[in-house]
């Protein structure tokens, strides 16, 4: 696997951390968290019933959506103080687009601990037209915006949080393989 | 130095671009022997070296018109060829410091540069801009200061910050690169930019350059080659331009391969910058016809047993599966078997 | 490069500013904030070579201003400078070279220096960009020297007494984007990083230059296996001077323990480590030493030199 390829490890906490923010796109913590333990807070989005949004609370709290949840990360992390440990888990779009909110409130790789859950399902970026296109599972994706057959690669911007997507037949046109499921 | 310009030719359409006889003997040939595998092959960026390409910081050559020219065009149809994120502001103006003093002080017939304090006056003659502004103020400039410079220089440059042990690609201009697109890399560490480069990561050569890299001192520049083939003398070999000319490597046949087939040979040069501590790196690209290569002897016979060697995962990372076939039946016709000096040097004086 | 002292400014009894201009006039080379010098200083029985941070603006180009502390058991250079160096005079230095980049992801910078470690921070303050919050521990007799080289500005703080700065809760609260720079001497630069350690603080937002604190030591002997020499190092010179010293040139360049260049393998004997490249693991083996700062807790040590 190429070295632009992010490796996750299994979701753990950094005992160097004051603070700790586990977020994640699924309605259930992550395994191995103890919610014990004073100093953690959780979010995971869950439908409580259209539109409705949970009661508030503390330090477990639950959104409507993912983008709910990324506005209000944004405010929190811009109170936050250095010695905070964050913590994404979900799907791989997600979890970068949370590190990318990190990195913007000014948090360092270090400080930031991600992991992949569900099925592989990549966000690919079409380097011809610039379009970003989600939920990708084959290694061939064709893009809405320009109309290319792209080769998904592995390599991957996490700045982007997507894969690089190139003409499959640039060199010769309308010679397309056919698609595999991608394996992670 | 001596500079001798031609008007532009073209690097894109018709290709128009031709090497004169002066041109061909001081390409930077890039085997030293008979084959080829990657290496760290850094050495001082200083004057002197089997070509006077390697004499000035900044080499210029008689293409210098036509390709400031031709990146002009890349940028009018894409200006996310040149991006710099906002923390590297001071490596833009060291960056224009550099490349100014540089290239006044190496051909100081056709660039000029005075200061008055902070007030510049920069004169670039080829080129026809005399430009007043202030060192630190980019409001006097009528492009920010790295874009500015960049575009009347040949080859392409990277800003790379040095932070946490590591080198991140933060900035750039490229418009001439070998396939690779700056938008999508910008932001990534040394080690994710050059993923996707094979075999070179088992053998720990991106280690050591990195270690070496980090301690790249001011006023100590450094410099090695690479290469790669190109179907038609075309700079813009970018991946978002890859629908324009991949159809161009699948038309090289046997009865055009010596006149559309190119040598791109980089000479990639790394400085540490001050005000910044971002290095520099440079990525000046030269290109020649095989037909043009195959003038000079020893590279003819060293170039078909390279290429007719070479390792296949190479071969197939720098993209010449296609046409590998049809290379090695040309230049074999250039190879009468006989043994080549080791070293780079043309070792003719005319062709 | 050959320079000429143009200017001498006692600040205090202990402290004096340098100015340096090229030997002929030409323009200097551009330095960043947080670059040194190295410069050579003819002693009395040998050159020392001292390291010292350029106060002055990456935009003089004319002039650069050091300023220096006279150490107490002086080593030999500050001494010189302090007493004999004048108007006039040539050193030569080499290059700038900066191990202690503003580092340009940060919000806000988090600057905290004490004694002499005030040198890069008065660059610094020439060319920041972001918000900044400044705060300088000194002994009360240098608090006029330091005082008249700050600005008075509601983010520059003078602490006279060390247990006036609230370093727990300075630390404790700083918003993500804040970057902490520290320069001082090793005790004080020893405390501000445990501390911040302890409160959680990751290594890429904490940078640091040492000057050092306890130079020299008991003299030991050093066996260089692979050019088969045995050099005495003495109690006022560091391993690597006295390596020089017998001929050898080996790699080197910040000489304070920093940059890695100087590694060395060691084959035999207890190094004293004094550097900050090596990890806990390299130190707990003893198989490399930076002979640049480090001396040894064995009467004798074998280098792979």
């Amino acid at each position: 696997m190429i070295k632009s390829r992010p490796v996750y490890r299994p979701f753990a906490l950094d005992v160097t951390g004051r603070a700790h923010l586990v977020i994640t796109d699924q309605p259930q913590p992550p395994e191995a968290l103890d919610l014990a333990l004073a100093n953690i807070s959780l979010w995971t989005v869950k439908t409580i019933a259209p539109g409705v949004p949970a009661p508030a609370a503390e330090r477990c709290r639950t959104f409507r959506a993912v983008p709910e949840m990324f506005a209000f990360l944004s405010h929190y992390l811009s109170r936050a103080s250095i010695g905070l440990r964050f913590y994404a888990v979900g799907s791989e779009p997600f979890i970068w687009d949370a590190y990318n909110i990190g990195t913007g409130a000014g948090l360092t790789a270090a400080e930031m601990f991600l992991a992949q859950s569900g099925p592989p399902c990549r966000r690919v970026y079409c380097c011809h037209c610039k379009t970003m296109i989600d939920d990708v599972k084959e290694t061939i994706a064709v893009c809405p915006g320009c109309g290319s057959s792209l080769q998904v690669r592995d390599h991957f911007s996490r700045r982007l949080a997507a894969f690089m997507g190139v003409k499959v037949d640039a060199e010769t046109p309308g010679n397309i393989p056919l698609p595999e499921l991608l394996s992670s | 130095m001596n500079l001798i310009l031609k008007p532009a030719e073209t690097y894109r359409g018709d290709y128009s671009v031709r090497n004169s006889d002066a041109a061909i003997l001081r390409f930077p040939f890039p085997f030293p022997e008979d084959s080829y595998m990657y290496s760290v092959n850094i050495e001082p960026h200083v004057p002197g070296g089997p070509s006077v390409a390697y004499d000035a910081a900044f080499d210029l050559d008689e293409h210098y018109i036509g390709e400031c020219a031709d990146r002009a065009i890349t940028l009018a149809d894409d200006p996310m060829r040149c991006i710099v994120m906002p923390h590297l502001i001071d490596a833009e103006w060291d960056t224009l410091e550099l490349l100014m003093e540089s290239l006044a002080k190496d051909y100081p017939e056709q660039f000029v540069l005075t200061k008055d304090g902070a007030v510049w006056h920069w004169v670039n003659h080829p080129l026809g801009i005399d430009q007043k502004f202030t060192f630190g103020d980019a409001t006097t400039l009528p492009y920010p200061p790295f874009e500015f410079i960049t575009r009347q220089v040949q080859g392409d440059f990277t800003l790379q910050d040095q932070r946490d042990n590591n080198l991140f690609v933060e900035g750039g201009m490229v418009t001439a690169q070998a396939d690779w697109s700056l938008n999508f890399d910008a932001g990534m560490s040394f080690m994710e930019w050059h993923a996707p480069v094979p075999l070179a990561h088992q053998s720990g050569v991106f280690e050591r350059a990195l270690a070496y890299l980090l301690r790249l001192q001011y006023g100590k520049p450094v410099r090695r080659l690479n290469w790669t083939l190109t179907a038609n003398p075309r700079l813009d070999t970018s991946p978002e331009n890859y629908p324009i000319w991949g159809p161009e490597k699948a038309a090289i046949t046997p009865e055009n391969v010596g006149e559309r087939l190119c040598l791109r040979v980089e000479l990639q040069t790394l400085t540490r910058l001050p005000r910044s501590n971002a290095i520099l790196f440079g990525i000046r690209g030269y290109l020649i016809r095989l037909e043009e290569l195959t003038r000079v002897k020893k590279w003819s016979r060293r170039m078909h047993r390279l290429i007719r060697d070479l390792h296949p995962d190479i071969a197939t990372y720098k993209g010449m599966s296609g046409y590998r076939q049809t290379i090695i039946d040309y230049l074999g016709s250039f190879d009468d078997g006989a043994p080549t000096s080791s070293g780079t040097a043309s070792e003719q004086t005319s062709l | 490069m050959k320079l000429k002292i143009t200017g001498v400014v006692p600040l205090s009894p202990t402290i004096r500013e340098f100015l340096l201009a090229d030997a002929e006039g030409a323009p200097l080379p551009t330095a960043g904030a947080g670059a040194h010098i190295m410069l050579r200083i003819p002693g009395p029985e040998r050159m020392w070579k001292n390291a010292y941070s350029l106060v002055s603006s990456p935009e003089d180009h004319h002039e650069y201003k050091i300023i220096v502390r006279r150490v107490e058991h002086s080593r030999g250079g500050s001494a010189w400078l302090h007493d004999h160096a004048a108007i006039g005079d040539m050193l030569e230095a080499e290059t700038p070279q900066n191990l202690f980049p503003i580092p340009l992801l940060a919000y806000k910078h988090l600057l905290l220096s004490a004694g002499i470690g005030i040198t890069p921070m008065l660059a610094y303050l020439q060319v920041l960009r972001k918000p900044f919050e400044l705060h300088h521990c000194g002994k009360l007799e240098d608090a006029g020297a330091f005082a008249g080289l700050l600005p008075t500005a509601p983010n520059v703080f003078m602490h006279t007494n060390r247990n006036a700065l609230d370093l727990e809760y300075l630390l404790a609260h700083q918003t993500l984007g804040t970057h902490l720079s520290v320069c001082g001497p090793a005790s004080f630069m020893d405390v501000v990083l445990q501390t911040a350690q302890n409160l959680g603080w990751p290594g890429a937002k904490v940078h640091k230059e040492s000057f050092g604190g306890a130079t020299g030591g008991t003299p030991f002997i050093a066996h260089l296996r692979r050019s088969n020499i045995t050099i005495s190092v003495g109690a006022d010179e560091s391993l690597l001077e006295a390596i020089e010293t017998a001929g050898l040139t080996p790699p080197s360049l910040c000489r304070g323990g920093a940059c890695g260049v100087c590694e060395t393998a060691l084959l035999d004997g207890v190094p004293d480590h004094r550097d900050h490249y090596l990890s806990d693991t390299q130190r707990a083996c003893n198989s490399a030493i930076m002979p640049c700062v480090s001396r040894a807790k064995t009467p004798e040590l074998v280098l792979d030199i």
